[in-house]
């Protein structure tokens, strides 16, 4: 064999490879996928159970003092809780009257599916997690994810007992988002993540009557427009904005939330109606 | 089959490892890729076919859990399979240092391609870059660290199914 068909032996079989890949039917693909995905699955959520069970373990070893005082604190969170409760339901009863009165379409409902991170995979590439729940308990692909502090992302995929979350702060997600008092809908995209530092997003097509800066931030929230996320949700603070080069709007930058990047737990929410 | 197996495992051993390092690292906003180490044993002790076909089925553990086009890093490894088989027998590659030299390489080639494909999504790409690079920088420094210990597992493992133990060691 002659020795320059020789060394080119190697490219000429990966060229192969490369050809016989795209040949490949997408189904294939997609069947091969889920099922390394399914495989590597297990660890994950068993480190996750383990990690729970040491967090157990954990608080077992605190005192009974700090139990008293931390069940008196939850007993103070679940009145005022019950408070607010009642006046939700209020709020909702004047919502859909006044809806009937209007004639207005109403707002989607949905159900909140708690559930525990199993991973999270913060690269420069991309920001996700994964979540302790899947198919076995009926989420959906796209549905919204929030916590205590707001947006966090939406379900990207979903397994037979696990899902993936893209997190706001990853450069896949963009959305409809406003700035809170103002009416006028803002482009949102994720994508700055910086090393130590606060995740963060762009905002454009902002209207040139918006005025924000580190020390006077404005709280971004979600619009409600596209179907996705339910409207008024905290995406995070503008800190900056700046007149594009169009000059017909600003674009700036939104700070997240720093307990994005420490989360252990999220509530999925779950269109109720399928549409 | 069974040396297939074994590399199959082990990839997915630095994976599993990898996946937990970097969910602890997370609030630091810091990430280790390390997929070289999956490439560099195969690629400068196994056949050209043998060794191609366990770099794919390892990148194929990787591409599981990426939001990427399935495949992606199973073609790269691939294509890093390649390049090192090609130039194997004109370097030393019988010593631990050698080999941990060859997969610094490997992925310093692998993290900046990959970040290349990677960075177009992004609607601020000079910002990616440090970010990028401190991830870079990690990422060597713990292959540095931890791959005389993989590769000496791995060559532990093919030992054990092989009769010409020389070659790993």
């Amino acid at each position: 064999m002659p020795k320059r068909f020789d060394q080119a032996r190697p490219f000429l079989t990966l060229g192969l490879v490369v050809a016989a890949w795209f040949f490949v039917p997408t189904v294939v693909k997609t069947f091969t996928r889920a099922s390394f995905f399914e495989l590597t699955a297990p660890v994950g959520v068993a480190v996750s159970y383990a990690r729970d069970l040491q967090e157990y373990w954990s608080l077992r070893l605190r005192s009974n003092d700090e139990l008293v005082q931390a069940g008196r604190d939850v007993a103070r969170l679940i009145a005022s809780y019950d408070i607010a409760v009642q006046q939700n339901v209020e709020m909702q009863g004047e919502i859909a009257r006044l809806e009937g009165l209007l004639r207005l379409p109403s707002y989607t409902g949905y159900r909140s599916e708690h559930a525990r991170v199993v991973r999270r995979d913060f690269s420069g590439w991309w920001q996700r997690l994964t979540i302790r729940k899947g198919k076995n308990f009926d989420l959906a692909v796209g549905s919204p994810v929030v916590f205590s502090g707001g947006v966090v992302g939406r379900v990207s995929e979903v397994f037979a007992y696990t899902a993936t979350v893209d997190l706001i702060s990853s450069q896949t997600v963009r959305l409809a988002a406003v700035v809170e008092g103002d009416i006028r809908p803002i482009s949102y995209q994720g994508g700055l993540n910086p090393t130590f530092g606060s995740a963060g997003g762009i905002i454009e097509f902002v209207p040139l009557d918006i005025f924000a800066s580190a020390n006077s931030t404005k709280r971004l929230v979600t619009s409600g427009l596209g179907g996705v996320f339910p409207p008024g949700l905290t995406i995070g603070s503008v800190i900056k904005v700046e007149p594009s080069n169009d000059g017909l709007f600003k674009s700036g930058e939104v700070k997240l939330d720093d307990r994005l990047a420490a989360l252990i737990e999220v509530t999925v929410l779950i269109p109720l109606s399928p549409n | 089959m069974l040396r297939l197996l074994f590399i199959f495992l082990s990839t997915f051993l630095l994976w599993a490892l990898t996946a937990q390092l970097n969910h602890a690292l997370a609030p630091w906003r810091l990430y280790v890729f390390v997929g070289a180490l999956a490439v560099t044993l195969p690629a400068l002790t196994f056949s050209l076919r043998a060794g191609l076909l366990a770099s794919f089925l390892g990148g194929l553990v990787f591409d599981a859990t990426a939001p990427i086009p399935f495949g992606t890093h199973a073609l790269l490894f691939a294509l890093v399979h390649a390049v090192v088989f090609n130039f194997r027998d004109r370097v030393p590659r019988d010593d631990t240092l050698s080999r941990v030299i060859i997969a610094l390489f490997a992925n310093l080639g692998l993290f900046l391609v990959f970040s290349f494909t990677q960075v177009a999504r992004s609607p601020a790409p000079a910002s990616l870059w440090p970010r990028l690079f401190a991830d870079l920088a990690c990422s060597q420094v713990l292959l540095a660290l931890i791959a005389p210990w993989f590769l000496a597992v791995q060559a532990r493992a093919l030992a054990l199914v092989d009769h010409e133990q020389k070659r790993y060691a």
